[in-house]
């Protein structure tokens, strides 16, 4: 019997004998509860109970990404995320921080290039509080001029630290979509010029909130220990009066067939050893082909028995270990609405050209374009694909499973489908398979970005 | 070397200041709060092999899938001056296969359980698993213990992989952060394995097959190694594959590490790196180790002054000069010693301003109690953090192993959350004056030499060093 101590969070450890452990049936799976529902004013909500830990997450997801921002406004998508935080109607400049810190919780927010999302991390007793609060901003901001220049500040320091004072800082997340796509809105610098975050102003801010910020083009979603009817409840108590904002026109983000590969070079004058990535445009979201790719990443690309590390890695010793994914560094699989790439990089050394990296890499890829994928590979993926959508749905505390609905829920108008992924893949055959890949993993539909090192001198300053 | 993933466009993970949560005028109050919920730590299951291997199983959440880790009292502390990564590189080669599985056939057999098996080597202790499907939790086992047990070293794959060693090196050296946490650690530990960060490219290549060998013959034993399995799974297979695999393991041990003493290195130093946009900050000094009573006051006061988004020195130099991104402070542990240290990357011109204002908060905290109501905060704050490290099965596990490693009792994990509640504001004071002084703080900055070290010139003797080359 656990003892419990008298507060806020009561802590309590028994070190006694137990005896069940895990259902010991076969292939356990997982089906998560999903209540999918939406307010007049056209918020969409979704809960899903998960009574673990005494903890919830709150993510609210605004259908506004690095895409579709202004042209001479690089960057202000993000920047923009940051002036969530700094004030609204009944919270003043980072109290919005300080509130969930208080109440023992943890937050913050992200931009992607389809979503802006806001999360916290609480104690199950403070959800009320933290509705109300995200409710408050998503009324209104109160942002002052200098609230602005500082924020652009930190921005100009986050890229600074991330970016331009780091070797590799934007390879390939950030170089390779700029070379890879050809519309606008899929190949600009989202980290921002400079000069364009320096031109935003108060009246841009505004603007992007009345056009964004409005609940008919968001999802809410809070998982974690409370119950739903209750929550529910406090949603439309403190979202429902909301107005609806105007429907917002789309810009076109489509790109056209991929018909010739391309190569670019850039240097990194912070960086001393050559660096490649690749990247492939994947299929649209949903299709056949896009669940497919899902599994050939798996075999490709993803654990120590994927075919690129065993030919690059562990066979030839051209890089120590190579990565990617679908939707890199900025994401996975499920919540992006594309056009997104499938990518590999790697580091290797000086002496070593692109060319003879790009032929191991064909090697691999021209096997799952000319052969049918074997019964034990097949199997594999899709049992590694099933443990990896099972780390998704435990990221960060509950995080991870918001992420997955507000992304289903976004793209798909049904978040639900976080249930049906494992069938989907178990439905994926080894025909599919070769046809994605003689489609999708063509020479001809990527990109090879080649990174050169100003000099590959070791060490010193410059 | 693999990129980090990275937090991008994100808010950041530091975190603010400022007191009064007063809402603005005419506004609406927060709502209540309900009643807080309680939390129980997982329970455990701990038995104890014969030959010293301990082993913990934790039943956690709804997920069908097991933590499997095995954890051995090695790393980078059993290295000699000359030999740094000789426990990285060791291994390296322990994961290229057993004496009955090649490394391809260890790699596929994890990955049909919906896993990898990695291994990765800290300061003190060295960890070797991966997340598996929960029916696979004894088989995960059953893998582990062939790799650290059986493993081939296959003399043919060192080349291979020093030269990947290399490459990383190589990397790491034009990275600030890297270079100034090595200068910074080198003269808080000048006389240990703690203050050893970086070898040379040299170093590396020295590194012979039989270093290796002997390196895994000394350090990888049963004797206070300690498995740990937490999730879903079926806790009698576990148990029996855990026994079976575990129990004729014998080893002679040899794994006493010298304890480190830090320096007291009230230094200022300089890395030159040309051009740098920022200039990149530790600044800190030795402070008292888990082991001691003060250690959650400390805690406490840290996350107060630099160690959260809300706390004083982010609120100042973030989110009202703008001067950084994620600037951070944290108590970091070894066996036996620790260190506080504040850490950013500031733009280059306001590298003296933005050091002037962390030693005002510093001061400021040295000079008087914190509000109350601040502190009140900050005492939620961690115990909201507690429930969340202890309720996933990585983070069940990294506490646990916390516990192992400084030698404390279950007491800690269970006392936690009432000693951060009994932290007073006189004591923040008092913790404040005992452990942060300025005085004797170590300072070490890698930035331009043109524009961020004349700002130093007003904080003391500057000592500029070239930047460690691989």
């Amino acid at each position: 019997m656990a003892r419990k101590a008298q507060l806020g969070l009561a802590a309590a450890l028994a070190l006694t004998a137990w005896a069940c452990g895990g259902d010991p049936d076969a292939r356990a799976g997982l089906s998560v509860p999903v209540t999918y529902d939406s307010l007049d004013n056209g918020l969409r909500v979704v809960l899903s109970e998960d009574h673990t830990a005494p903890t919830a997450t709150v993510a609210l997801y605004y259908d506004v990404g690095f895409r579709v921002e202004p042209e001479g406004r690089t960057g202000f998508a993000h920047l923009f995320e940051h002036m969530m935080f700094q004030g609204s109607e009944n919270l003043g400049p980072m109290e919005f921080v300080r509130m969930v810190q208080e109440n023992g919780g943890v937050l913050n927010g992200s931009t992607r290039h389809d979503f802006t999302n806001y999360y916290e991390i609480v104690p199950a007793h403070t959800l009320e509080r933290i509705l109300w609060a995200e409710a408050d901003r998503m009324r209104g901001l109160r942002i002052t001029e200098d609230r602005l220049a500082n924020q652009r500040d930190v921005v100009k320091n986050e890229v600074r630290v991330n970016v331009l004072n780091q070797p590799y800082g934007g390879f390939p997340w950030l170089d390779l979509p700029q070379v890879a796509f050809e519309n606008w809105h899929n190949a600009h610098n989202f980290y921002g010029d400079f000069t364009d975050l320096d031109a935003a102003t108060l009246e841009d801010v505004q603007a992007f909130f009345d056009r964004y910020y409005a609940p008919n083009n968001a999802v809410l979603v809070v998982v974690g220990d409370f119950e739903s009817e209750r929550t529910m409840e406090w949603i439309r108590d403190y979202f429902g009066d909301i107005p609806r904002g105007p429907a917002t026109e789309r810009p076109d983000v489509s790109e056209p067939r991929q018909e010739a590969e391309k190569r670019e070079t850039r240097t990194d004058p912070l960086a001393n050893r050559p660096a490649v990535a690749l990247g492939y445009r994947m299929p649209e979201r949903g299709s056949a082909d896009y669940w497919a790719m899902g599994l050939l990443d798996q075999i490709l690309l993803q654990g120590d028995d994927a075919w690129l590390h065993q030919a690059l890695v562990q066979r030839r010793g051209l890089t120590g270990s190579v990565s990617g994914g679908v939707n890199a560094q900025l994401g996975n699989l499920y919540n992006s609405g594309g056009p997104t790439l499938w990518t590999a990089s790697l580091i290797h050394d000086p002496g070593v050209s692109t060319d003879s990296i790009v032929a191991v890499v064909d090697s691999v890829v021209e096997r799952a374009r000319t052969d049918l994928v074997d019964p034990e590979t097949l199997e594999r993926a899709r049992t590694k694909a099933r443990s990896a959508l099972y780390d998704e749905i435990d990221a960060f505390f509950g995080f991870g499973l918001a992420d997955l609905l507000a992304s289903f829920a976004l793209f798909d108008d049904d978040p639900a489908r976080v249930n049906e992924i494992d069938a989907t893949f178990q439905d994926v055959t080894a025909e599919q398979l070769q046809r994605t890949a003689r489609e999708y993993l063509r020479p001809t539909n990527r990109t090879i970005l080649t990174l050169e090192p100003e000099s590959t001198s070791e060490g010193g300053s410059r | 070397m693999r990129p980090r993933r990275r937090a991008l466009l994100a808010l950041g993970i530091g975190l603010l200041a400022v007191p009064s949560v007063a809402p603005a005028q005419d506004g609406d109050a927060p709502p209540p709060l309900g009643e807080p919920r309680p939390f129980d730590l997982p329970e455990t299951e701990r038995f104890t092999l014969e030959n010293g291997l301990t082993v913990t199983l934790v039943p956690y959440g709804r997920t069908p899938k097991a933590t499997v880790r095995l954890v051995l009292p090695t790393g980078n502390v059993d290295e000699a001056a000359d030999e740094i990564w000789l426990a990285d590189l060791t291994g390296d080669l322990v994961q290229e296969g057993t004496t009955s599985r090649d490394a391809e056939e260890v790699a596929t057999e994890a990955a049909a359980m919906g896993g990898s098996l990695s291994l990765g080597v800290g300061t003190d202790r060295t960890s070797v698993g991966g997340d598996v499907l929960q029916e696979f939790a004894p088989d995960m086992v059953r893998l582990i213990a062939d790799v650290v047990r059986n493993p081939d070293l296959p003399a043919s794959e060192l080349d291979r992989l020093k030269d990947d060693r290399i490459r990383r090196l190589s990397v790491s050296t034009r990275q600030p952060g890297t270079l100034t946490r090595a200068e910074f650690l080198e003269r808080l530990y000048p006389d240990h394995p703690y203050g050893r960060m970086l070898p040379t490219t040299a170093m590396i290549e020295g590194l012979s097959h039989d270093r290796v060998r002997t390196f895994w013959e000394r350090h990888y034993g049963p004797d206070g190694a300690h498995l740990y399995i937490a999730g879903r799974f079926d806790a009698d297979a576990v148990r029996d594959a855990a026994g079976d695999a575990f129990e004729d393991w014998t080893a002679e041990g040899d794994q006493a590490a010298p304890t480190a003493s830090a320096a007291d290195a009230a230094d200022i130093v300089f890395v030159e790196r040309p051009d740098a946009s920022q200039s990149t900050l530790h600044l800190g000094l030795p402070v008292v180790d888990p082991s001691h009573e003060d250690y959650v006051a400390l805690q406490v006061t840290n996350a107060l002054l630099g160690g959260s988004f809300a706390s004083r020195i982010t609120g100042n130099i973030r989110e009202d000069k703008g001067y950084t991104y994620s600037p951070q402070s944290s108590v970091s542990s070894r066996y036996r010693t620790a260190y506080w240290v504040q850490t950013a990357d500031v733009t280059s011109d306001v590298t003296g301003p933005a050091l002037e204002e962390i030693f005002h908060e510093i001061e400021r905290l040295r000079s008087e109690p914190p509000p109350e109501e601040e502190l009140d905060g900050i005492r939620n704050y961690l115990a909201g953090l507690f429930v969340l490290q202890n309720s996933s099965r990585g983070g069940i596990v990294g506490q646990l192993s916390f516990l192992d490693l400084h030698g404390l009792t279950e007491s800690y994990l269970t006392g936690y959350v009432d000693r951060v509640h009994a932290v007073t504001p006189e004591e923040v004071q008092r913790i404040a004056r005992t452990y942060f002084r300025p005085d004797d703080m170590l300072l070490v900055v890698t930035g331009d030499p043109e524009v961020a070290l004349p700002q130093l010139r007003s904080f003391g003797t500057v000592e500029v060093v070239e930047p460690a080359a691989p």
